[in-house]
């Protein structure tokens, strides 16, 4: 039996003068609010794969950074709970930015206080237009994430 | 209830939240001393103006503005600095609280304007506590 292929399937319409299979619709779309949503969950795994790498190279930093990661990996399981269209869909898991890491600890903090700010900018952003438990959540994230700013400042500020 | 009246209640809230930080600053900052009492003092002070911006929002709607008690029941007893600087931080947080129930407003200038308000209350809640929340105003 012939199985169908990429290139015997569309041979196999053209010959049967069939537009398309029926069968297949087109592909689920999601709201603005749930690729907003998205987009939450991806800069939250962003910001999760810059402390990993911090902590990696600077251990010293560990004591300071940990917890925050640890928070970071909190709001981002909440953010992934809220994804709840399409049914079935998968939420992305990918690390979309890798920056270079700062060549010294001193730089990497900078660069992580520099990443927590343009976060809470961009969640700020985010409030227009979400639902209100949704917007309660970007602004809970933004305010935590305010004061890692806070945190990370302190820290430059010691050394 | 109306886009506008949950928004009276949501300002009315974070405006009586900042009543009572006010009271309790002042209880706070009677506790304290030194470079400590300056920043209860700048607390206590950006809660005032707080206070006043929110008595001005609610104005501009025709509400009229919730009154401070006379007298708040403090959650523990305050008896020392390590206890004030406990105080400051609970008053933060119920501030953040007051903030978050703003945010679920539909009108986006309110949203934004309660948002920042979190921020700066969850930074000070950190400087009184030293540590810092993955949820601040969230129910824990």
């Amino acid at each position: 039996m012939l199985a169908a292929s990429p290139t015997t399937l569309p041979l196999f319409l053209a010959l049967s003068g069939c537009k398309g299979p029926a069968v297949l619709s087109a592909p689920p779309t999601v709201s603005a609010q749930t690729q907003t949503l998205l987009h939450a969950v991806t800069a939250e795994q962003n910001l999760i794969w810059i402390y990993n790498k911090a902590i990696a190279a600077y251990s010293g930093l560990a004591p300071t950074l940990a917890p925050l990661r640890a928070e970071h990996e909190a709001h981002l399981a909440q953010l992934r709970a809220r994804v709840i269209e399409p049914p079935g869909k998968q939420v992305p898991a990918t690390v979309t930015a890798k920056p270079a890491l700062g060549p010294t600890g001193a730089a990497a903090l900078a660069q992580l206080r520099a990443a927590e700010q343009a976060a809470v900018s961009t969640l700020m952003t985010r409030l227009d237009g979400a639902s209100p438990s949704l917007a309660q959540l970007y602004a809970s994230i933004a305010a935590s994430e305010a004061t890692h700013v806070s945190v990370l400042a302190a820290r430059i500020g010691a050394r | 209830m109306s886009a506008s009246s949950a928004s009276v209640a949501a300002l009315q809230g974070a405006l009586a939240a900042e009543h009572a930080a006010v009271y309790g600053y002042g209880v706070v900052g009677a506790m304290l001393a030194g470079s400590e009492q300056a920043d209860a003092h700048a607390d206590w002070t950006a809660h005032q103006v707080a206070r006043d911006t929110l008595e001005a929002m609610l104005t501009k709607l025709g509400a009229t503005p919730v009154a401070a008690s006379p007298a708040y029941a403090l959650p523990f007893a305050v008896t020392s600095a390590k206890t004030a600087t406990r105080l400051a931080a609970t008053l933060e947080e119920g501030v953040t609280r007051a903030y978050l129930g703003l945010v679920a407003v539909s009108n986006p200038t309110l949203r934004a304007f309660a948002a920042k308000a979190m921020q700066a209350s969850a930074n000070r809640a950190l400087a009184w506590s030293g540590s810092t929340v993955a949820f601040p105003g969230m129910p824990a």
